[in-house]
């Protein structure tokens, strides 16, 4: 009975952890970027949009999180519990990870760009390639979840 | 790394090449403003160590004691400020960066004395800090103070003193000490330890900037002087009518 609970405890925190995880990454990303854009706007006199907008771009992870979730949902069993808490866990931990770090790439993104706007494109890279692995992880976390049992 | 000076770091501009800037990129006031943004815990441990880096490598001090009639105390003073902040900050990257510009200053200091004339370490005054200190004076004599290994650039300071060539060794020093920031700025972009070294680099861009304003204002004064004294001389030997 109580192994049973376990897994069931288990397999929710799979489905409900990578929104979970992805939102607090995210909070973080956009706070540490959002900062950086306030610093910016301090020295310049104009481009204000782009600073505040490319503070936001961390909040992606928090959408793949979303989708996740969706994916994930269903009646958890023993038998599925485990593969639910594992692509959930693991798929959430890289989005919270790769917020904090892709909001550590836009503040600098944005602190490089302010003295300097014509690098801003090219400023966007290592942010974009951070975001390409979390996709990596989303992609993945949905064809793993494809070979989960429904009940 | 932790980014709590976000705000801070991204709202000051860039200094860019230790001697290519004519003035800072931000002023001195403009700067203030924007330290408000520091922790006051911060603040403090940061004052303590700009009392010290704010002090000149070719012997600021000593002539600070030398205007008070006491050659000799304005280094003591410095070192007494220098225990103390070793007593009180315990932060790991401002203890290395004093440390780094006192043994600069310990062997500034040795090498100028030598330059001066004096055949032997100095005994019973306070003229340099740190470890380096019992080293020079067992190897007073040498060209390189038998630190030649360790620091490679006093070959060119010793050079740079005998031709007399200051603003050279000044260079030389500054050249030293922004490469000594590259170092330690590796990945440091938004925590305290970034404002520490913007400050630093700005202090050096600030004063090797002002350094010709600063000579021809010392010149200037000295002319000045000069000049009101011989006039002073001409107007006591008038006679009056």
């Amino acid at each position: 009975m109580n192994d049973h609970l376990s897994l069931t405890v288990l397999g929710w925190i799979g489905i409900y952890a990578p929104v979970a995880l992805g939102a607090i990454g995210a909070a973080i990303g956009c706070t540490i970027a959002g900062q950086a854009a306030i610093g910016a706007m301090m020295e310049v006199s104009s481009g204000y949009g782009r600073f505040v907008g490319l503070s936001a771009l961390p909040s992606s992870m928090s959408i793949y999180g979303i989708v996740v979730m969706f994916i994930l949902n269903r009646s958890v069993t023993p038998i599925n519990a485990g593969g639910l808490f594992g692509i959930g866990v693991l798929s959430g931990l890289t989005f919270l990870v790769s917020a904090i770090y892709q909001g550590l790439c836009c503040a600098s993104a944005i602190a490089g760009s302010k003295s300097k706007p014509e690098i801003f494109g090219l400023a966007l890279a290592p942010a974009a390639i951070v975001e390409g692995f979390a996709v990596f992880a989303f992609v993945f976390a949905l064809v793993a979840a494809g070979g989960i049992p429904e009940s | 790394m932790s980014p709590r000076y976000t705000t801070l770091m991204a709202s000051l501009p860039p200094l860019g090449g230790l001697f290519e800037a004519r003035e800072p990129a931000i002023s001195r006031l403009k700067l203030q403003s924007r330290l408000s943004l520091l922790h006051p815990h911060d603040r403090q441990r940061l004052n303590g160590a700009i009392r010290i880096l704010s002090q000149g490598l070719l012997g600021d001090a000593s002539q600070a004691g030398e205007s008070s009639g006491q050659p000799g105390r304005g280094d003591a003073l410095l070192l007494e400020e220098a225990e103390r902040f070793f007593r009180e900050v315990d932060h790991p990257l401002l203890r290395q960066l004093v440390r780094h510009r006192l043994d600069l200053r310990t062997i500034v200091a040795a090498l100028r004395r030598r330059h001066r004339g004096e055949a032997e370490a100095p005994r019973g005054q306070a003229w340099g800090s740190g470890p380096l200190v019992a080293t020079i004076e067992r190897h007073w004599s040498e060209p390189s103070l038998g630190l030649a290994g360790l620091f490679p650039w006093i070959g060119e300071a010793v050079l740079l003193l005998e031709t007399n060539d200051l603003i050279g060794l000044e260079r030389l020093l500054f050249s030293l000490i922004w490469r000594e920031l590259d170092r330690l700025a590796q990945g440091h972009n938004f925590d305290f330890e970034a404002v520490v070294i913007y400050l630093a680099r700005w202090s050096l861009v600030e004063r090797w900037s002002n350094y010709d304003a600063t000579a021809a204002a010392q010149r200037f004064r000295q002319l000045v002087s000069a000049g009101l004294g011989r006039f002073t001389d001409t107007l006591a030997v008038c006679p009056a009518r």
